[in-house]
């Protein structure tokens, strides 16, 4: 099995990239935006895009049009990196081939599966699945991670899931196994803060002390991006609710907290404002990324003011 | 204990099928139950799927509805998942499974407006203003763009399509529905795929060309057919 240091994986990322993406707040662009972004240029600090929805030639050269005036993240959500049956080959070669066109400056995906073993072929489902937290899970997933790290020739982040349930058989908890995957493949980590309040709430647990956990077990360095996005509470049949991870409105307070939390802790990230159902104007967007980008100011305030 | 494979595919076929008793015991008891969870996810999987019909195949949608076109396609669904990460190109065979659904029947047009609804899809997702192959005539020579292709159907699904697009309700039903050879070059402009019908002859001729023959050979081979 491969291993790398985040340090060669550094030094890689660093040859390969266009320019750096800022510790700044940026904004997840979509198709419903583009005409917008690509007659308007508007402001945003950098883009970020799902690679999938640009893997024909059309689409290839827009995204390299948008990579001429912005920093741009290619945030996958098709690697489905927690697959028993490994990363789908021609997959990792269509997200290799867009990577070398584009050089984006930083490349993501989720600590999710989405594809199955299917009577000798793959099943591939539109979601991302939550795994088992468990050592079978963790040399399955450092595999995977290993094997596309090494093709691309540079270190994804991983993004902390939503999720819904827990499996009885796991015995590591979402941080510990994330630490342990960044000890054993130098991947970064995408922390994304309302996947982190979704899940506690889902699961009973407070977020702020799930939100601790994580900046407990994973090194500082490694969380290379933040996430924040909206999210959807329901209420269940037999009493109680659910928070659904939809990303269809703006972040709501109590992420904003867990913002200012992990910002003071971790310094100013790369963050980004994601919106993906009953999307919005795009200076809606702008204005959740201002947001955004005053905790990061005051960070960097305080940074300087202790410097 | 299941393996995480095993885990997998029996959590894959639960979420397509609905039946999630086979998973009982894998899960914690949580403030929400296995039965919703996995009830969250399925309606994310069948959202997306749906959706991504919906997007490839929009006049197909225009004309039958989100009711109809929703329960087709979560039929199609569950015969065909989904078998790479990439969605483009999924649907390709929705149009013959159109063709045969029986709730369907009464449209027999509906497969071919889906086969014209999925080759624009196809020539939107192609690069733009790429050289294809050569046109030559002798006295001149002629670059076809790459994007270029002939499209064959029976059903009158270019005007469909242009009067759905139009809101032109008067046209639609002006529309001469019953079923004759209809062909179609479509190709790749910046607003997306354009369309222009093609006489039988001319359609022979371009996909002799398409196929690698030269003028001659095509344009002998077109006449013949025609």
């Amino acid at each position: 099995m491969a291993s790398h240091s985040i340090s060669q994986l550094s030094s890689s990322d660093a040859a390969s990239a266009r320019s750096p993406i800022p510790a700044a707040a940026g904004i997840g662009l979509r198709l419903q935006h583009h005409a917008h972004v690509r007659r308007e240029r508007p402001e945003a600090a950098w883009l970020e895009v799902h690679p999938e929805n640009y893997m024909t030639p059309g689409r290839a050269d827009e995204l390299l049009a948008f990579a001429d005036h912005y920093p741009l993240s290619l945030h996958a959500v098709g690697l489905s990196l927690g697959s028993a049956c490994g990363v789908d080959a021609d997959h990792l070669r269509r997200l290799a081939e867009l990577e070398r066109q584009v050089r984006p400056d930083l490349m993501s995906d989720h600590l999710s599966w989405s594809a199955a073993a299917d009577q000798g072929g793959l099943v591939v489902l539109p979601d991302l699945l939550p795994l088992p937290y468990t050592q079978e899970a963790l040399n399955v997933v450092t595999a995977n991670i290993d094997h596309v790290q090494g093709v691309l020739g540079r270190r994804l982040l991983i993004e902390n899931p939503s999720t819904y349930l827990q499996f009885s058989q796991s015995s590591l908890s979402e941080a510990e196994f994330l630490c342990a995957l960044v000890r054993r493949t130098g991947c970064g980590v995408l922390l994304d803060l309302n996947n982190i309040h979704v899940s506690a709430m889902n699961q009973g647990i407070d977020p702020a002390s799930a939100l601790g956990e994580y900046l407990a077990w994973i090194p500082h360095e490694a969380i290379g991006e933040i996430h924040l996005a909206g999210h959807a509470v329901r209420d269940l049949e037999g009493g109680g609710q659910v928070r659904i991870d939809d990303h269809g409105s703006r972040v709501c307070p109590d992420v904003w907290g867990l913002y200012h939390t992990a910002v003071r802790t971790l310094g100013a990230r790369p963050t980004l404002i994601e919106w993906d159902t009953d999307i919005p104007a795009f200076t809606v967007l702008q204005d959740e990324a201002a947001t955004a980008q005053s905790f990061l100011d005051r960070v960097r305030t305080r940074e300087l003011a202790h410097a | 204990m299941l393996d995480l494979g095993s885990l997998q595919k029996q959590m894959a076929a639960a979420l397509l099928d609905g039946r999630f008793d086979v998973l009982e015991g894998q899960v914690m008891a949580g403030p929400v139950g296995a039965a919703e969870a996995f009830g969250l996810h399925r309606n994310t999987v069948r959202y997306a799927l749906t959706n991504a019909l919906r997007l490839t195949f929009p006049t197909v949608d225009s004309l039958v509805g989100e009711a109809f076109f929703d329960q087709a396609a979560l039929a199609f669904v569950a015969e065909h998942p989904p078998t790479r990460a990439c969605l483009t190109g999924y649907g390709r065979d929705f149009p013959d499974f159109l063709a045969c659904y029986p709730l369907a029947a009464g449209l027999p047009y509906l497969a071919d407006v889906g086969r014209l609804d999925f080759a624009v899809e196809e020539v939107g997702g192609c690069a733009l203003g790429r050289d294809g192959p050569v046109l030559d005539l002798g006295e001149a020579v002629m670059t076809l763009d790459a994007s270029l292709r002939v499209l064959r159907l029976d059903a009158p699904a270019a005007a469909i399509r242009d009067a759905l697009e139009g809101g032109d309700d008067g046209a639609l039903a002006a529309i001469d529905l019953n079923p004759r050879p209809r062909s179609h070059a479509l190709w790749r402009r910046p607003e997306g795929a354009a369309i222009r019908p093609l006489s039988p002859v001319s359609a022979a001729f371009l996909e002799g060309i398409l196929a690698g023959a030269s003028a001659e050979d095509a344009l002998t081979a077109a006449l013949a057919t025609g």
